[in-house]
């Protein structure tokens, strides 16, 4: 696994994927640190990730369209799978790998954390449960991505059906039923507000990125069988 | 050693590969002919374990590749058709990662990289992106790609498709040295290609195995008997109507441009019609330029091989479809014959109501 891990972030940086999402994300980290805390004069880190949040759903699709589709377009799976490697390794380690792309992220608006803290007195138990959440909202986004991914050999149309799917548990939960709005990605981050780690919320997270590890899994398997 | 048992995959009703079996002894190299669409990919396919037979069974030195996959992938170095590659890394890069991948021990990684780039003379250009190589060049790096971690198959599915004369002979060059210490199998359609580097060939047509031999063996069951193939000045077409002692069937086979026809002289069996011909075609005057045996190259075996088996599936297909409509007529007939008796008996009843009531 951790041989695909270290071809995957590499690519993520040789090729201009990587720098854009990370250009992306600490651009409109800048403007929501402005609008949401200088404007505001308040010391609150985590309202810049409640912004922030809204643009992963749109962003989170750059690192993840590429990983199954590509591969399948350019016939390069054929080396993955005929290596003695497991479709699991496979799958995590494509997994990872753009989790750490995120977290590099995640690590690098901690200076605005750094910048906040001549301002005033942020309250750092709060803003680390925040960016706690962000990542497991981020790794559950991923884990979507990747099962789109797997599904199609077409870039564009795995990052369609990824944001589609993030807009709809965003805020099409409450339109579709009432009962499944609290399981809305955004809900379920918005509960990590108060400084609190919220056990059942994390419990969701990690069955939404397990589910979908399994079901991006099961499409590679199973596409063994079909092709 | 390779074995493959009763291996059929299908892709709905269609059989790419039709309970194909056969075996590949350690040390061997295999060719797999067959026509373009014959079922070559799919079985290399199912031999790597990139895609799953729908029955049946592939058996890599002992381990079964779809129940202990990890083991049986180990054994073997495949390079794709196609030569997938990821462009964006350097050979030097590629290699590694392919080392990697098949788990090739950390201390052991930078030596067997080293090999496989020399073995594939990629030394001059081991730090340049694949995207910038020729296309004989990324043949080359996808086979380094297989032969790193030194495995003791090799797979390679059309290695020289798209390549120029060059760098198929460099190619070709290559799998001969490889083939002195791997088991190698290489799929192709290109005839000349199989005869010059396998010991042994599969012919493989519509999804099944038409033959399993040596490339000379497969010329030899084609050959024609004890033909004589021979090149004749003859301006007044006396060949039309000779007749040859001992000869059973004269063919022309082509006319050349220097005036002179080529023919090809089948004997009766045992016989050697040799001194005849001479003595046959001296007296209607008619000049022999050569008088030869006829090679039968492997392209005509695989032709003769693949049309008869094509011939005996449109007869085998006629048959079933003969005796389905041989089927369909006697259950016709015994539907009549069942009307009829039933009429009959009908009739009969009627009849004997008729004396009842009369009496």
């Amino acid at each position: 696994m951790w041989a695909i891990i270290k071809k995957e972030v590499r690519t993520y940086f040789l090729s201009p994927i990587g720098y854009v999402f990370i250009g992306l994300f600490l651009f409109m980290a800048s403007m929501f640190f402005y609008a949401d805390i200088l404007v505001t004069g308040s010391t609150m880190f985590s309202s810049m990730f409640y912004s922030l949040s809204t643009i992963l759903i749109m962003i989170v699709p750059l690192l993840t369209m590429r990983t199954f589709s590509e591969e399948r377009k350019d016939g390069t799976e054929q080396l993955l799978l005929t290596a003695p490697r497991s479709v699991t390794s496979i799958v995590l380690g494509k997994f990872f790998a753009a989790l750490i792309v995120l977290l590099i992220a995640i690590l690098l608006t901690l200076i605005y954390y750094v910048i906040l803290m001549f301002l005033g007195e942020p309250n750092i138990k709060t803003s680390l449960v925040t960016v706690f959440g962000f990542i497991l909202l981020g790794a559950a986004l991923i884990s979507f991505g990747m099962f789109a991914s797997s599904l199609t050999e077409n870039q564009v149309i795995a990052a369609i059906i990824s944001i589609a799917f993030y807009v709809v548990t965003w805020i099409g939960t409450p339109y579709l039923s009432s009962s499944l709005e609290p399981l809305g990605l955004m809900n379920m981050f918005n509960r990590f507000g108060n400084g609190q780690i919220a056990c059942t919320e994390v419990v969701a997270f990690l069955s939404y990125t397990v589910l979908f590890i399994l079901l991006t899994i099961i499409v590679i398997q199973r596409r063994k069988s079909v092709k | 050693m390779i074995t493959v048992k009763n291996v059929t995959k299908k892709y709905g009703k269609f059989k790419a590969v039709d309970n194909i079996s056969f075996e590949i002894n350690d040390g061997e190299i295999i060719g797999l002919l067959g026509p373009n669409g014959a079922g070559k990919s799919t079985t290399m396919n199912i031999l790597t374990g990139f895609i799953e037979p729908t029955e049946g069974e592939v058996i890599i030195n002992g381990y079964n590749i779809s129940k202990k996959p990890k083991k049986a992938k180990k054994c073997i170095g495949y390079m794709p058709e196609g030569v997938p590659l990821y462009k964006d890394m350097t050979v030097k890069e590629f290699i590694t990662y392919m080392a990697e991948l098949k788990g090739v021990k950390r201390e052991q990684i930078k030596e067997s990289v080293e090999q496989a780039i020399q073995d594939t003379w990629l030394q001059n250009v081991k730090k340049v992106l694949i995207r910038n190589l020729s296309k004989g060049y990324k043949q080359r790096v996808s086979m380094a790609g297989a032969l790193v971690g030194n495995p003791e198959i090799i797979i390679l599915d059309e290695p020289t498709v798209g390549l120029d004369p060059k760098q198929i002979i460099e190619i070709r060059n290559l799998i001969k040295k490889l083939g002195k210490n791997h088991t190698l199998i290489i799929s192709s359609h290109i005839l000349s290609e199989i005869s010059q580097i396998c010991e042994k060939v599969i012919i493989i047509n519509k999804g099944q195995i038409v033959a399993v031999d040596s490339p000379e063996h497969l010329e030899d069951t084609v050959n024609v008997e004890d033909a004589i193939n021979i090149i004749v000045e003859d301006a007044n077409n006396k060949m039309e109507n000779i007749e040859i002692k001992g000869a059973k069937k004269i063919d022309l086979i082509k006319k050349n441009d220097d005036n002179t026809k080529e023919y090809r002289i089948i004997p009766e069996k045992d016989y050697d019609i040799r001194k005849t011909i001479f003595s046959d075609l001296a007296k209607e005057n008619i000049t022999i330029f050569e008088l030869k045996k006829p090679e039968i190259t492997l392209e005509e075996a695989f032709m003769d091989l693949i049309k008869k088996n094509e011939k005996e599936k449109e007869e085998k297909a006629k048959q079933i479809a003969e005796e389905k409509r041989q089927q369909e007529e006697k259950k016709q007939q015994e539907k009549i014959e069942k009307r009829e008796q039933k009429q009959e008996k009908k009739n009969n009843k009627k009849a004997n109501k008729k004396k009842g009531g009369k009496k």
